[in-house]
Parts: C-alpha cells; sequence; structure tokens
C-alpha cells in the first residue's frame, strides 16, 4: 500500500517550491523487501521450528528412555506404530473431535460474531460475558469443567432427568461430546472475535441497496453479510483444523485419555509415550506423524478454499 | 496461534525434550544441579514436606565442610525432569525417589550407587528403619535408598454415622464387606467413594485383594519377569473377586467420572453419601483440610478385611512404603552423603516430620509417636506397618515407571468391563518389568 503511494507521486512531476522534500529518494529506499528483510523472521524460524523437527524426525528412528545415548533402531518405531490399534484409534479420535470443533463452534461464532458487530443496546456488555471464557488458560478451564461434571455434587446431579447417573467421564460417546463442549466453550469467543472484525468491515452501503431492494434482515443475512465474511470462515476454520489436531490440555486435564484408550487423541498419546512411558523414539514418531498430517490438511484446505489467491472484499478494491 | 506460541518453550527445552510444537511437557527450568561446584546436591519432589528437608539441611551445613543444596521440582513435573537430567553432567548427587520400579531402570543402567559400603561402615544405615520398609529400595540384593520421609499405607475409611445408620460394623472379614454392600445399598447410599477417574484409587483394590487372595509372591514373581503368574489360578480368583465386587454395584454406576485429587470421592464420603473408601493414610489429612467436623467426629478407619482360603498373611499392608534417597554413583563426595544420610534416623528428623503429619519408619519413632498431631492414628499405622510381615509396594511405582500408563489403563479397563479376565492378563503380561 504505501509503496503504491509513494510511487505514484513521482509520477506527478517535481512541483515548484520546496516546501516538500524530494520524493524521489524515498521511493528507492523503501524500494521492494529483499531477501535480507526476511532475514530475522527466517533465522528465527529455522533454529525454533526446523531443527526441532529435523531432531524429531532423526529421533523417531531411534530407542531412548533418557536415560544414556539414544540408539539406532532404524523402522522400529514406525513398524510398530503402523501395526498399534490405539494409534490407529487415535488419528480416528483427532479428527473426529477436529471435525465436531468446526462443525459446532463455526455457526455459533458466526452468528455471535455478527450480532456483536451491531449496535444493539447492551450489545458491548454482553459480549465482554462472552469473551471472559477466552481469557482463562485452558488448563484453568478443564480443572473447572472436570469439577462442575462431578457426578455427584457438580451439574449432572441437579440435572439427572438431562444425565442420568452422570458418568459422562466413564463412556466413550459422552467423554468425547465433554470435550467437544469444553473446546467450543473455550474457544468460540476467539473465533467470534474474528467474525464480529468482519462483519464490522462490511461495507453499509451493500445493506442501503438491499434495503431500497426490499430485502429484509435474513435475505440480508444469507445475501449479504454470510458471502462476505468467506474470508473470515476460511482463516477461522484454519486455526480451528491446526487448534484441533493439537488439542492436548485439555485431553490431559478432563479424561487422561480415558475411559481407557476411549480419548486418546495423537497428540496425548504422543505424551503418554514420550513422557509417561519414557519412550521418546515412539514419541518422536508421533509427533512427526501429527506434524505431515497438519501440513497436509493445511495445504489442502489452502488451496481448496482459493485462500492462496484470496482477494480483498473490501469496498472500492479491485 | 497456538504452534507459534509454543515454540520459544520447545526449544527452551533443549534437544532432549524437543518432541513436538504441541507439547507444553516441559515448563520449569529452575532447580537443575550443577555437579562440579563442590556441593552436594539433593534433588527432593517440591511440596509441603520441603520444610523439613530444609531443616535437616540447615542442620548438616552448620557442621559441614561439604555444604549440601536443596533442589526442589514441582511434584508434577519431577519424574520427567530426574529422567531427563540422571545421566547428564547436571545430575544430582542425591535424589528422592519411590523405592521399587522407579530405581530399577537407574541401576540397570548403572548409575547408582549401592549403599552396603556406607552400611558395612554404619550399620545404622539399614539398622535404624523398619525392615518392611527398607526393602523396597533394595534391588538385585543390594540396598540402594534410605527413608526419608514417612509412610503411607492403605486403610479402609468409613463414615461412622452412615454406617450406624445402615447397621454396619466396620468389616473383619470380605463376607462381612459384602453384607455391608448390600446394607448400604438398601439405606439408599454408595457402597463404597471411589475416585475412579484417577486410575491408582482403583489400583488400590487391586493391590489388597491379590495380596490377599495369593500372597506378596504373585506380583514379586511378575516383576521379576514370570509371565506366568498372571495366568494362575490365584491371579484369576483375585480377578474374579474383584468383578464380583463391582458387579455387586458396591462403587454405584459413575465412579470412572468422580475423581479424588478434585475432591469429588472425599466429599461423597464427608456428606454421608458413602460409606467406605479406600485410600492412603494421608486421606486423614485430606478429610481434615476439606471437612474437618466430620474427620474429628465421623471419620473411621480399619484395616483391608480377610478372605477366607487367601495365600497372603492377613497382617500384609499395602501402600506407599515411604519415599527415598537414593545416591548417584559419580557423587564426589561419597563420605559427606553418607554423614548426610545419618540423619534420616536422627530424633529431630522424626520429630518434624511428625509435627507435619508424615510418619517416620525408623526405629526411634516409637519413642515419639504421642508427640504426633494425632497420636492415636499414628499408633495404628505404625503398629500396622511394623508388624506387617509384606508391605505391598504400590503396583505403578514397583513396576517401572514407563510400565505405569499401560498398566493404568488395563486396571481401569478390567474394572469398568472393557477388558475381560484374559485380556487384562495379557495386558499385564505385556508390560516391560526392567
Amino acid at each position: 500500500m504505501t509503496t503504491k503511494i509513494t510511487s505514484a507521486r513521482p509520477a506527478a512531476g517535481p512541483r515548484k517550491g520546496s516546501r516538500r522534500r524530494p520524493p524521489a529518494s524515498s521511493a528507492t529506499t523503501v524500494g521492494r523487501p529483499g531477501f535480507a528483510w526476511a532475514l530475522p523472521a527466517a533465522v528465527f524460524f529455522a533454529l525454533f521450528a526446523i531443527t526441532p523437527l529435523i531432531m524429531v524426525a532423526v529421533l523417531s528412528f531411534m530407542s531412548w528412555d533418557g536415560l544414556g545415548s539414544p540408539e539406532f533402531v532404524g523402522m522400529d518405531n514406525w513398524s510398530r506404530l503402523m501395526d498399534d490399534p490405539v494409534m490407529l484409534n487415535s488419528v480416528w479420535l483427532t479428527l473426529l473431535l477436529t471435525v465436531l470443533g468446526v462443525a459446532i463452534q463455526t455457526p455459533l461464532s458466526i452468528v455471535l460474531g455478527v450480532w456483536a458487530a451491531g449496535h444493539q443496546r447492551n450489545r458491548a456488555v454482553l459480549s465482554v460475558i462472552y469473551f471472559i471464557p477466552l481469557l482463562l488458560s485452558a488448563t484453568a478451564v478443564s480443572v473447572l469443567w472436570r469439577a462442575l461434571l462431578d457426578p455427584n455434587f457438580g451439574i449432572p446431579a441437579d440435572a439427572a432427568w438431562l444425565f442420568g447417573d452422570g458418568n459422562l467421564f466413564g463412556e466413550q460417546a459422552t467423554a468425547i461430546g465433554v470435550l467437544a463442549f469444553v473446546s467450543t466453550w473455550q474457544f468460540t469467543p476467539f473465533h467470534t472475535l474474528i467474525y464480529q472484525g468482519a462483519a464490522r468491515a462490511i461495507p453499509q452501503v451493500l445493506y442501503q441497496a438491499a434495503e431500497i431492494d426490499g430485502a429484509g434482515r435474513y435475505r440480508q443475512f444469507f445475501h449479504i453479510t454470510l458471502p462476505q465474511l468467506r474470508n473470515a470462515m476460511i482463516t477461522s476454520m484454519i486455526l480451528m483444523i491446526v487448534g484441533g489436531l493439537t488439542t492436548f490440555e485439555t485431553v490431559l486435564i478432563l479424561t487422561q485419555g480415558g475411559p481407557g484408550t476411549d480419548t486418546t487423541i495423537s497428540a496425548y498419546y504422543m505424551y503418554d509415550k514420550a513422557f509417561k512411558s519414557f519412550d521418546f523414539g515412539t514419541g518422536s514418531a508421533i509427533a512427526l506423524v501429527l506434524v505431515i498430517a497438519a501440513t497436509i490438511i493445511s495445504l489442502v484446505v489452502v488451496k481448496v478454499s482459493g485462500y492462496d489467491k484470496m482477494r480483498s472484499t473490501m469496498e472500492g478494491s479491485s | 496461534m497456538k504452534t507459534r506460541a509454543r515454540l520459544p518453550r520447545l526449544v527452551a527445552c533443549g534437544a532432549t525434550l524437543a518432541l513436538t510444537v504441541t507439547l507444553a511437557a516441559c515448563g520449569g527450568g529452575d532447580g537443575g544441579a550443577s555437579a562440579d561446584d563442590g556441593k552436594i546436591h539433593v534433588l527432593v519432589y517440591g511440596d509441603a514436606t520441603n520444610k523439613v528437608e530444609k531443616k535437616l539441611v540447615d542442620t548438616f551445613n552448620k557442621t559441614s565442610d561439604v555444604k549440601v543444596v536443596l533442589d526442589t521440582i514441582p511434584g508434577a513435573d519431577y519424574q520427567k525432569k530426574l529422567q531427563t537430567i540422571i545421566s547428564t553432567p547436571q545430575a544430582p548427587d542425591v535424589f528422592f525417589n519411590w523405592g521399587g520400579g522407579s530405581i530399577k531402570p537407574f541401576v540397570k543402567a548403572d548409575l547408582l550407587l549401592p549403599l552396603d559400603g556406607f552400611i558395612e561402615k554404619n550399620p545404622d544405615l539399614e539398622n535404624k528403619f523398619l525392615p518392611s520398609v527398607f526393602n523396597n529400595a533394595v534391588v538385585d540384593g543390594k540396598p540402594y535408598g534410605v527413608p526419608m520421609r514417612g509412610t503411607q499405607p492403605v486403610l479402609l475409611f468409613h463414615n461412622k454415622p452412615v454406617l450406624a445408620d445402615a447397621g454396619v460394623e466396620p468389616p473383619k472379614t470380605w463376607d462381612e464387606l459384602l453384607d455391608a454392600v448390600e446394607k448400604l445399598k438398601d439405606a439408599g447410599v454408595t457402597p463404597i467413594a471411589l475416585g475412579g477417574g484417577d486410575i491408582w484409587p482403583t489400583q488400590m483394590w487391586f493391590q489388597y485383594l491379590f495380596d490377599r487372595i495369593a500372597g506378596p509372591e504373585l506380583l514379586a514373581n511378575a516383576l521379576k519377569g514370570d509371565k506366568s503368574a498372571w495366568e494362575s489360578a490365584d491371579s484369576k480368583k483375585a480377578l474374579g473377586v474383584i468383578k464380583e465386587l463391582v458387579d455387586a454395584g458396591a462403587f454405584g454406576k459413575n465412579y470412572d467420572s468422580v475423581k479424588y485429587t478434585n475432591g469429588g470421592s472425599v466429599q461423597l464420603l464427608a456428606s454421608g453419601k458413602a460409606g467406605f473408601e479406600l485410600m492412603g493414610s494421608w486421606y486423614y489429612s485430606q478429610q481434615l483440610t476439606d471437612h474437618k467436623a466430620f474427620a474429628e467426629k465421623g471419620l473411621g478407619y480399619s484395616t483391608f478385611p480377610t478372605v477366607k482360603g487367601g495365600k497372603g498373611d492377613p497382617a500384609n499392608t499395602a501402600g506407599n512404603t515411604n519415599n527415598y534417597y537414593s545416591v548417584l554413583k559419580k557423587t564426589k563426595h561419597p563420605e559427606a552423603v553418607a554423614e548426610f544420610l545419618k540423619l534420616m534416623y536422627s530424633d529431630e528428623f522424626v520429630k518434624e516430620q511428625l509435627a507435619i503429619g508424615n510418619l517416620p519408619t525408623t526405629t526411634n519413632t516409637d519413642k515419639f509417636i504421642d508427640t504426633a498431631s494425632n497420636p492415636e492414628y499414628a499408633r495404628f499405622q505404625y503398629d500396622l506397618v511394623a508388624d506387617a510381615p509384606s508391605f505391598q509396594l504400590s503396583w505403578d511405582q514397583a513396576y517401572p515407571q514407563k510400565s505405569s500408563s499401560d498398566l493404568h489403563k488395563a486396571i481401569q479397563q478390567f474394572f469398568n468391563g472393557q477388558l475381560d479376565a484374559d485380556g487384562f492378563i495379557k495386558a499385564m503380561q505385556a508390560l516391560p518389568t526392567e
């Protein structure tokens, strides 16, 4: 943007009078960002992301319990992992939780976000209340809900018609339900914020024109608001998918992967292998699977959604 | 978003812990000991007992030329931290552990100093401790640890008014317990409170029933690598008894959603919604904190019931025998360390531990037991432990740390019916024993 403006000026030609500095020089110093500009970020990324990633890859071919030096074992960790029913199951559980997260949180946060972008009475106060979960750490949220859902003294005890015997953490379906619910409770405010910002940026003239044409509020929502939120939706969904694939604390504190291995998602299984069973080789292999899977999924989403050639929907952009 | 925030932390943990961007498991960079500063570094589990340990270190430093430095690691991170530094130059000289399987891998890796040399020069380092406790830090016939905190046997606690209302006495035999379960069910309370969400409370039922029915030899053999121990008739009988108790509804239906660690099961007993809870001896102070009035008036305790025809001695007990100090082979000050360990049976040690509610397992504890905050309770436990022919270390501590996760899974799955007896036996046979 800025380069456009400065480079446009010399074209107007030098003006008379010396009130303005000669613009040509500033245009050349701004110039086009070279590779050097990216160096700090690139070094940082290489040091803090690429290097550990390579180490994890190397470690996944080794056997190491933290004592002594790692031993090279070839494909052992990998072949064991391929035959491990818990691993396969954990991949499905991870995908299920991610899909559940996207499916529940997206409609909720769109509705809340669009509402929060309006100018109703009490909106500001209510919005603040809705955003509170976002301020709490995932750990605190999980501890809180585990206590709130205690079958004898928590919510289930007072709502037996809904929860039955309250054994929410003792069965797979309900345990997964709790995990999806707690993530929704915690992360919907964040995505609401994205949609609120995006909804605020929709030009009012579109609504004014629609009103003149006689479109009602629902029609406006489906034909103006939703299409205009497309880019925000993609952003929010990618964040949800990445967040879903890397969910960890909620499982660690709420279910510990249980009952049995019924909620052992991949990220938790990696922790279980590495830091509870001290099998760092297998833990690294699971980590690598997660990294590769998350990268592929992100690439697919970017490609399919056209995020890579996303165009601005702002008023006046061409 | 998440990913980016975590990356720097990851690297701070260094290559050893570089697992992925999602792991927050390696917090707390503090507490590392440096080996060559001419001091003895003692690594301990960080909790309320640290104040006693600090006092003892101060006492020691007053007279010793070689000073001791106490490094505390927050409890939840302790085992991970220890495992990752013990074979590095940052390793401590002396460290806290749970005996049994928690030190076995270190012995195999030849990192620990057998203490028989110390004991030869000063037999008190063995004689001043209760044998059933001292023996839990013996690996392959050699002692590797000195008891350094309190013992925590598992007891069967009960709510006195609830039992009285249902016409139930604290059970002495298994049949009496089954009878009590029926009566409590009729009275409309959950017979036994269980924090199954934590899993280790469930494990306590396995520990005692296997010990009562098959005797301590079964687990000892299994830990030596004898896979057939789990297939034995005694093992199957114990599993049958557990199943019977669960199916009788002794624990209600939602025990897996209840936790001990968030106070759920504690409140269940205190509020009179349950009759019994099997728990470690720390339960009394937990109730005292959470429900003072109940702890003082309504909380009763007894030993685990006997089982007819069982091979185990009914006087056997189970639980956390104690914690231990073990010494690294590469320490530069073995003489000073030996002097430091002497403090673990000093009068000062015993008095300080009793004062904060811990029950030491030294032979001179007897002398000071009346100074405990609850002398009657302390006496009950001390006699129980002192008279026990065998003190079964909690299974997840007897097995090497790396087995504990799979062990817990098997226990929870058998208890809630996801695994049958054969499935449980297979899972136990698959656990690494060293």
